[in-house]
């Protein structure tokens, strides 16, 4: 207990220096905005998708990472958030972004009282648990066809629209949806380095911190991991809602558990540690899906979902017992150093 | 509520609950001698189930396509333990889920590549689909599958509690150092319990073959109800996992019965995270770390 405590002192205060991380906020964010202007539609859809998976797996970077605790059922609370939109936006026509920001209240409120209760646990059993809630959630939108339309799915959900421009127009969603990114992206790194990111590392025994010794130093933990869940909730529920007014069609089929082992997939590879890893994480899987559709194909002929599948397998195995900490410190470690940008 | 009824669901109760104390019994195998959470235990029923649909479409007789199949998931089994765990087996139990889930994927996809999407059955052992029984009818695989799963709760009741071979093996999670000394091979009792674990799985897959049916994907939800009905009841005992599915069968069948409209799914689901959440360490309060 004394070394543990004697851990959580070392904890540094800040994770990485504050201009430097907005330096590469802004690079990140300019590349981000600039690139579709360039490109064809093709490859804007693809990153429209790594954007969604980025948002959720950020949220799911949150909990796992910076708090320590297993979810595997990140695919429920983006589903809250996409039917929950959907709901109010079809059966009573609410306008899609009042939708989206009651969603995220409703989703978040939900967390709330879910988290209270799920984390009295912790360790393996909340891998457990939030598996089955996953599975609360599928059958739960399944069985309420009267609200959600069971398992043929909501149809003809209004699209965002701003200006003029809705979201079926593709540019005006990759826009909206990694502006909120980025935007998301700076709270969370912000988020890392405060007073709270602390609290929270000190909790997870995989950053050097350790449930109990931050309990006997006063850190509130389950009022810390609540709140984490809370907020991951929220980033889970955007992306959802935007994921819904764009496609316009929900199924409970998307919101399974698969969903949800995908994105904390993506959080292991891309980098725990921080939520410059959930970027990377969505980039690589979203872009590994999109080079075996194209060469799977041709290769060996037909679909090329198994082999999706065996692949997504191989990495995260690969992943975990050659480098458990995942992209991110390799990233960090080929940045240029402090001085190289001073001089 | 008249009797025919109620003995209906009583017994629609028992055959769901021995299904999940069935799909339980793997992850307490694992657990209670490694305290890993083997997240790839429902691709190993899946897989049981459809390689027996194969061998027995090849024309080979039943009992020898689960045979054969039990055999071919016991090695994936020893595969995943070798190959994947072994390499981290001194690493924290997040990463070794994390694992599990690995191979889960591997499995699923190799299972999509070779059988494509299609949901696949089998005929019931005995060649009745219903069996009536005093004024319930019940499903012709009933007696099977309450049969099967008594034999492999006797069989793991005796091995863990009254053999050497299950003591050590259960020694291994309890006092990992104390077991070391004593002489036993840590490694080769994980493995043991992967390939046993594993075996169970297929045996469990085939069982339930022509009730439920299976397809590729079904392994994440099971692993999902199996994972909660062995928390419920105690994952580090048999006694834990069989009430745990049990309670969960009997739960289903009732609000299935009771509550018309395809909720009794979410109901069931619903109380046991609840019951959970009330009981940690499981209905039976297993000692130990939950």
């Amino acid at each position: 207990m004394l070394v543990s405590i004697q851990n959580i002192r070392e904890i540094p205060k800040k994770v990485a220096s504050t201009n430097r991380q907005y330096l590469a906020v802004g690079i990140f964010a300019m590349l981000m905005l600039t690139i579709p202007l360039g490109a064809g539609v093709y490859p804007n859809t693809v990153m429209v998708e790594v954007g969604f998976y980025s948002i959720v797996t950020m949220g799911l970077i949150l909990v796992m990472g910076f708090a320590g605790q297993i979810s595997l059922g990140h695919a429920a609370l983006f589903g809250c958030g996409a039917y929950v939109s959907g709901i109010l936006t079809t059966q009573y026509h609410f306008s899609p972004w009042l939708a989206l920001f009651l969603a995220a209240v409703f989703t978040g409120g939900v967390a709330a009282i879910v988290g209270r209760a799920m984390f009295r646990m912790h360790g393996l059993i909340l891998a457990g648990v939030t598996l089955a809630l996953n599975l609360v959630f599928f059958h739960l939108i399944s069985s309420l066809s009267d609200l959600t339309g069971g398992a043929m799915g909501m149809m003809n959900i209004p699209p965002l629209s701003l200006g003029g421009f809705t979201s079926q127009n593709l540019l005006f969603n990759y826009y909206l949806l990694w502006i909120i990114a980025i935007l998301l992206l700076m709270f969370s790194l912000n988020l890392a380095n405060s007073r709270v990111g602390r609290a929270l590392r000190s909790l997870n025994a995989y950053a050097g911190g350790s449930e109990d010794a931050a309990q006997v130093l006063g850190v509130n933990i389950m009022k810390y991991k609540v709140w984490v869940f809370v907020l991951s909730a929220v980033y889970a529920s955007i992306a959802g809602s935007i994921y819904a007014h764009y496609t316009r069609i929900i199924e409970p089929g998307t919101f399974m558990l698969q969903f949800s082992a995908l994105v904390a997939l993506m959080a292991i590879i891309g980098g725990r540690s921080s939520p410059w890893g959930a970027f990377l994480g969505a980039g690589l899987i979203v872009g590994i899906r999109q080079l075996l559709q194209e060469f799977i194909p041709a290769l060996v002929g037909g679909p090329s979902g198994s082999y999706e599948l065996i692949a997504y397998g191989i990495i995260l195995v690969v992943a975990l017992l050659f480098l458990p900490q995942g992209l991110f410190p390799i990233v960090q470690k080929a940045m240029p150093k402090k001085k190289a940008i001073m001089s | 509520m008249d009797f025919s009824v109620a003995l209906q669901i009583f017994l629609s109760g028992l055959n769901l609950g021995c299904i999940y104390a069935a799909l339980g019994l793997g992850f307490f195998v694992i657990y209670s001698v490694t305290r890993v959470l083997n997240l790839a235990q429902g691709e190993f029923v899946m897989l049981g189930g459809m390689l027996t649909v194969s061998f027995y479409t090849m024309g080979i007789p039943l009992f020898s396509s689960i045979l054969l199949s039990v055999v071919i998931t016991a090695l994936a089994g020893a595969g995943l333990y070798r190959f994947i765990i072994y390499p981290a087996r001194k690493s924290s139990g997040m990463t070794k889920v994390f694992l599990t889930l690995g191979c889960a994927f591997i499995i699923e996809g190799i299972a999509l590549r070779v059988w494509g999407w299609e949901f696949r059955s089998l005929p019931a052992f005995f060649n009745t689909s219903s069996i009536h029984l005093w004024e319930a009818t019940i499903f012709g695989q009933t007696p099977w599958v309450i049969g099967i799963t008594l034999l492999m709760v006797i069989g793991l009741f005796f091995f863990f509690g009254h053999t050497i071979q299950g003591k050590a093996m259960r020694a291994c999670a309890d006092e990992p150092l104390g077991a070391r000394m004593m002489g036993i091979s840590i490694e080769r009792m994980a493995l043991f319990s992967f390939v046993l674990a594993a075996g169970l799985g297929a045996i469990v897959g085939a069982l339930i073959t022509p009730l439920t049916m299976t397809s590729y994907s079904m392994g994440l939800p099971l692993t999902a109800k199996g994972v909660l009905a062995a928390f419920v009841g105690g994952i580090t005992r048999v006694e834990g996992v069989i009430l745990g599915g049990l309670v969960y069968g009997m739960i289903e069948a009732i609000t299935a019965g009771v509550i018309p409209g395809g909720y009794h799914s979410v109901i069931a689901l619903a109380i046991l995270v609840s019951v959970l959440l009330y009981r940690r360490r499981g209905i039976l309060l297993t000692a130990g770390k939950g």
